[in-house]
């Protein structure tokens, strides 16, 4: 496993002693002759960071993600780059929620930029905790998913309101959140999504009405036909309806154009979001892989 | 031009059936919906457009499928992608049989041999183009066709008179206006739309025990 340890450290315009942070985290997960799989290989630049990679009983890895300075700063450029081998398995969660902290007011947003690579047959389960924007918090995220033939994916996103106990909602200023998810070198998922709480209140009928908490959850295997995604689209409204109480939370599922399906979920209480996606998530595996959903092996 | 427009409630029908959408707030909610949703189908109009105005050189076929696609991935809600797709077809299809249009024919070809998706809002502009249109009056023509569709569907969801609906169109002007003109400088990366409870509508519809609308 190669490291490197040097972080840049670069000043902006103005002023002289203010930094920011670039730094990068690149994981390259492969499969054994024995059918493990292991994290390879990794490059880790502060304050990114992943600890070991344990395995799972189905010969799956999982690693925690770590950003050791407890969240995003403003300026702060960081990347993700996971490279998930042919045929390898593999889990990425984090160790907390994503802070996205409010900047000094001459900062640039924080930014997270994720490039991921499934390799064929691979399977790559992302299933970080939620993203918590301070208030005045900008942050901008990208992120870029390629999927090779018969590559699998489940991926999910909470977005919670801010800090809600101590009466911090929709109090940030700017997310800037882009994501794409290409099979056979085709466009399949693609979200433009700009939130700014002040010039387009949340609460708006259009976006999140008496909703706060928004979450996206994409189930992908490419290769998989048509009808089987519908039955599944089926199969997984019939689950969701279940799960929460009238009011609280509101659940879609839908097939994408091709490869996959989408889950959105607008609720109330983002306790209720974490449930419903495992449950959905353990669904959808046992149908795609005929395998048991594990949860990664952490504090809840 | 009659092309399916009226079938389709793009997810309203969802929203109304759980009364989260009610004629008193249809005005704002629908001045929400065309300044994002309405600002990236604008866009990818604007796209199109370009692939068949004269000055722009040869038709590509590539970048053609390419917008389709993009579009298509743009859209997670079935049966909205295929409502937007249905409109697309039919209109491409109707226009081209209007006069000679070679850029249309291909378009369609194209389409056909790579079993490609064709939208509405990229068949209306590549359509615009391919006949000379004047392209911000074309894009303003879309976007109140699409206007106008939304308020007739929720003529038939809701409480709401030939006279309101009527008010509320013209009260969306300076709305279509709006994003008419920042579509022309925005990048197709940059269009954004977050509308998550008409995307929960949208993707719930094919769940409603009895439908009226095809999306």
């Amino acid at each position: 496993m190669a490291h490197a340890t040097a972080t840049k450290r670069e000043p902006i315009s103005a002023p002289a002693e203010f930094l920011r942070i670039e730094a990068s985290l690149d994981l390259h997960f492969t499969r054994t002759a024995t059918g493990q799989t292991i994290l390879a290989a990794s490059r880790q630049e502060p304050p990114l960071k992943v600890v070991r990679s344990f395995s799972l009983a189905d010969g799956a890895a999982l690693v925690h993600l770590h950003n050791v300075s407890g969240g995003l700063l403003g300026g702060d450029q960081l990347t993700l780059r996971a490279q998930i081998g042919e045929r390898a398995s593999v889990q990425i969660t984090t160790t907390g929620a994503t802070r996205i902290y409010r900047p000094r007011r001459e900062a640039a947003p924080a930014s997270q930029t994720n490039e991921i690579e499934v390799g064929a047959n691979a399977l790559l389960e992302y299933l970080p905790d939620a993203i918590i924007p301070y208030a005045g918090s900008r942050f901008s995220q990208r992120t870029s998913i390629r999927l090779a033939p018969a590559a699998g994916l489940f991926w999910w996103e909470i977005l919670v309101p801010g800090r809600e106990a101590r009466g911090e909602i929709f109090a940030y200023e700017c997310l800037d959140l882009k994501l794409d998810i290409v099979a056979n070198a085709r466009p399949i998922a693609a979200e433009r999504a700009r939130l700014e709480p002040r010039s387009r209140a949340m609460n708006s009928l259009a976006r999140l009405g008496p909703y706060r908490t928004w979450a996206t959850f994409y189930i992908c295997r490419v290769g998989v036909e048509a009808k089987a995604w519908l039955a599944l689209e089926d199969e997984l409204r019939s689950l969701a309806r279940e799960l929460a109480p009238p009011g609280e939370a509101l659940w879609s599922v839908s097939t994408l154009v091709a490869h996959g399906l989408a889950i959105r979920c607008l609720a109330r209480s983002s306790r209720d979001v974490l449930r419903g996606l495992h449950a959905l998530w353990r669904a959808a595996k046992n149908r795609l892989y005929n395998r048991e959903a594990v949860p990664p092996r952490k504090v809840y | 031009m009659p092309i399916g427009a009226l079938a389709h409630s793009f997810g309203l029908e969802s929203l109304a059936a759980t009364e989260l959408l009610q004629a008193s707030g249809l005005s704002s909610f629908l001045r929400e919906i065309l300044l994002e949703a309405g600002l990236v189908e604008a866009v990818f109009f604007r796209r199109s457009y370009c692939l068949a105005a004269p000055q722009q050189g040869a038709f590509s076929p590539d970048r053609w499928l390419e917008l389709n696609d993009l579009l298509s991935a743009r859209k997670p809600a079935r049966e909205s992608r295929n409502g937007s797709v249905s409109l697309g077809q039919n209109f491409l299809n109707a226009v081209a049989t209007l006069g000679n249009f070679p850029i249309l024919r291909e378009a369609l070809r194209t389409s056909k041999d790579s079993a490609g998706l064709i939208h509405h809002s990229t068949a209306f502009g590549l359509a615009s183009g391919a006949l000379g249109l004047d392209e911000d009056r074309a894009v303003l023509s879309f976007l109140h066709q699409s206007a106008t569709s939304l308020i007739s569907a929720c003529q038939r969801l809701m409480p709401l008179g030939q006279t309101e609906a009527t008010h509320i169109l013209w009260n969306l002007k300076p709305a279509m206006i709006e994003t008419a003109e920042r579509s022309a400088a925005c990048a197709l990366d940059d269009a954004c739309s977050f509308l998550p409870l008409p995307d929960w509508g949208a993707m719930e519809h094919p769940s409603l025990l009895t439908r009226l609308f095809v999306s």
